[in-house]
């Protein structure tokens, strides 16, 4: 590294060679606690092990003299270098991506007296400070974190805490806390942020999924349970009350066996979420396929399909069929629980669209106009460029539901409340279901609604490559063999 | 006075300002941190927090002996006059928030002893998050100095009630479908509204960093209830709450 670093016998440096031992120490016991804990990258880790072990020279010359440009006064023979080597720790330190701030601080009891006389970008940008001269107590309130402050400051111990931030963003935080020798008489703290908010989240998703889905289980197997007993018990000899009864049961059981049929599917589906698919299917196809099958239940239901596709072939996607018969049964299950009789559930295929095109309203919809209407995207493609999508829609007349729910919808067990769809006869898996498929493939999801202007949901696949045509000369040679494999 | 004198005031003003700031950052702390013992039914955290309300209540009288004694011997004027008497005002303020916190925490503790009612839990738990991000939001602006983010939590009020309102419809309808749940709820609805009163204070901090400022108050009326939760709403459950 082209960087010099103060020694005992480096006469620039020599009178502040206290303190960089005590940079490199801290320095050193910060970077083992971040190896240990695995947060940090190599790439992070080198700039850290550089920017920290040059610290504490570096901020204690800052307490020293407060613009960059006086050190030329200060030792005018070690100037140049001593300057490069400033600019590059400061360089270093300022591009950290974590949020750093180093604290000074005189008097133990002097709350006005604890400044930050760093903050890098990250830190600026996440306190919405200045780069030097904040009170401390401006950028940072939380209590832990100033109680080992002061234990870094005035006891020279290093610490972590960790926090969440009550912010609307709800951040986790670890923060670590090493004292920094700087002069005899100001202390120096440096404050390292990190954000783990993300396996904070993921641990909580999990436990809540668990709670919530025993929860499911246990209300209809609470239900058969007590049927049993009824059945065992005073029901045993009125025959009436047993089929109603068998009936209850039947029903229960089946949403029993649904549940697990979804649990198990959100599984399977979480397992291959990052093996994309390389099958190939027609959407307009499927679609057809789907319809068919709910063909019946619509007729009872007295709600009239109203399908709008493009001829077969030219809506091809890469796809695992299963999944997207998947995606299109659970869409149109929904639209049809909640159509009242008469009304027209649309169910529409574009296919050659760009990212924009698949997920473009039109402004002038009741869905959007009415005043608690609106629309939410559940899930949109990472890298898009010049990707071609097929999509597949559907409508319907329902009761619609207001904006609020809607970027709530494909959580798991989530359902609006007080909508009569029959009893919560579903078990609020199948949107979450249709996420994690589409994410698999790498497509988009998004929900337009309005209480009482029915519900659009929008699924959209990456369109397949046209494939180049059979060749000419396989084909000419065994025609029976390429067309009709018998 | 001498201009050492003045001087020296702007730094007993510093230190005071200091202080009810990082009283703030505790009472913050609270209200997080009682919000977070709910959503993981965190006993011990709950019993840190009442513990560490005695905290709050003494910083409380500290600043207001200090503002008292500073106004009595130096009888500041003007902006000095206001930014004394706002400390003391934040601090009752806040000390009322960490009251209502406790209250919380409290509750958990008994929610802790029956059955967990996740979906309904998440619902406070989104309140309390939100709530949280207003009081934070109010002590950065008090802080600072800045008009513009106190105005801005001022005028945001209604969004608390609308999730208040949204929080008492789900309650009912559980309660109505298991009466079982029926006493989790009237704990977690009484949560709903310690929260709310945590809202209000955001919003006088708001007021207070105006008049310190300013000397004057906001000017319209706040955005308060809509009138169909005044009719259907129960009566304060707080009320004569333990504080
Ligand atoms: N077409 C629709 N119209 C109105 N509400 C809908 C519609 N589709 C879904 N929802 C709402 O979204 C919730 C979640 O849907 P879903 O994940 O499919 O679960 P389920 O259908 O099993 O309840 C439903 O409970 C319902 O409240
Ligand atoms: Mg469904």
């Amino acid at each position: 590294m082209p960087m010099r670093l103060p020694t005992l016998s480096d006469p620039a440096a020599g009178h502040r060679s206290s303190g960089a031992a005590w940079a490199t120490a801290g320095a050193v016991s910060i970077l083992a606690g971040l190896a240990v804990l695995g947060r940090l990258d190599m790439a992070t880790a080198c700039l850290a092990a550089a920017a920290t072990t040059g610290l504490g020279v570096w901020a204690a010359w800052r307490t020293r003299t407060p613009a960059p440009s006086q050190t030329a006064g200060d030792d005018p023979s070690a100037a140049p270098a001593q300057g490069a080597t400033q600019t590059a720790f400061e360089d270093a330190l300022e591009n950290l991506p974590d949020p750093l701030l180093i604290a000074s601080a005189g008097e133990p009891d002097d709350l006005a007296g604890k400044r930050l006389v760093f903050a890098n970008a990250a830190a600026r940008a996440l306190l919405r400070i200045p780069r030097d001269g904040a009170l401390l107590l401006s950028a940072i309130r939380r209590p832990e974190v100033l109680e080992a402050v002061d234990e870094a400051l005035f006891g020279g111990v290093s610490g972590t805490v960790s926090f969440e931030t009550g912010g609307a963003q709800d951040r986790f935080w670890r923060i670590w806390t090493t004292p920094l020798s700087g002069r005899a008489d100001s202390s120096l703290c440096l404050i390292l942020m990190r954000d783990e908010t993300d396996a904070r989240r993921n641990e909580r998703m999990r436990a809540d999924f668990l709670a919530n889905a025993s929860h499911e289980l246990r209300t209809p197997l609470a239900s058969l349970t007590g049927f049993i007993e009824t059945l065992r018990g005073h029901a045993r000899d009125d025959e009436g009350a047993r089929e109603r009864f068998l009936g209850i049961m039947a029903v229960q059981a089946d949403r029993m066996a649904r549940l697990v049929d979804d649990l198990m599917s959100l599984s399977r589906i979480e397992l291959n979420e990052h093996i994309p698919p390389d099958g190939r299917c027609d959407l307009s196809v499927t679609v057809t396929d789907v319809l068919d099958a709910l063909g019946p239940i619509a007729t009872t239901k007295q709600v009239r399909l109203r399908p709008d596709l493009p001829a077969p072939g030219k809506a091809e996607i890469v796809a695992d069929r299963d999944q997207v018969i998947q995606v299109v049964q659970n869409l149109v299950d929904n639209a049809l629980k909640y159509s009242p009789p008469g009304a027209d559930l649309k169910v529409i295929v574009r296919s050659s669209l760009k990212k924009d095109a698949a997920s473009a309203s039109d402004l002038a919809s009741p869905r959007l106009t009415s005043p608690d209407g609106g629309r939410q995207s559940l899930l949109s493609p990472d890298r898009t460029d010049g990707e071609l999508y097929c999509m597949v829609r559907v409508v319907d007349q329902g009761p619609g539901m207001a904006k609020r729910h809607l970027l709530r919808l494909a959580e798991r067990f989530y359902r609006v409340e007080g909508q009569k769809s029959g009893e919560r006869s579903g078990t609020g898996l199948g949107l979450a279901i249709v996420k994690h498929i589409v994410n698999r493939h790498r497509g988009g999801l998004w929900v337009e609604s309005a209480p009482g202007a029915g519900a659009q949901f929008t699924a959209y696949f990456p369109q397949a490559k046209p494939v180049p045509q059979a060749q000419p000369d396989l084909g000419r040679l065994e025609p029976d063999i390429v067309t009709k494999p018998s | 006075m001498s201009e050492h004198t003045l001087k020296f005031f702007g730094d007993e003003l510093t230190q005071l300002k200091a202080e009810v700031t990082r009283m703030g950052g505790l009472v913050e702390a609270q209200v997080e941190d009682a919000v977070e013992c709910v959503a993981r039914r965190d006993v011990d955290l709950a019993q840190t927090i009442v513990g560490r309300d005695l905290k709050i209540d003494e910083m409380q009288r500290e600043i207001e002996r200090k503002a008292i004694r500073m106004i009595a011997l130096r009888q500041p004027v003007a902006q000095d006059l206001r930014r004394t008497v706002a400390a003391m005002k934040m601090a009752w303020n806040l000390e009322r928030t960490g009251d209502q916190a406790k209250s919380i925490a409290k509750r958990s503790l008994i929610l802790a002893t029956s059955e967990p009612l996740t979906p309904l839990t998440r619902a406070v738990e989104r309140m309390g998050k939100l709530v949280a991000s207003r009081l934070k939001e109010s002590l950065d602006a008090y802080t600072i100095a800045d008009l513009e983010r106190g105005f801005a939590v001022w005028n945001a009020d209604e969004e608390v009630d609308e999730h208040y309102d949204s929080l008492f419809r789900e309650l009912l309808t559980y309660m109505m479908g298991d009466p079982r749940t029926i006493s989790s709820c009237a704990h977690l609805l009484f949560i709903g509204k310690n929260l709310e009163r945590i809202g209000d204070h955001a919003t006088n901090i708001a007021e207070i960093l105006q008049y310190e400022v300013t000397g004057e108050e906001i000017a319209g009326d706040r955005p308060r209830w809509s009138s169909h939760m005044a009719a259907e709403s129960p009566a304060d459950p707080t009320a004569g709450d333990d504080q």
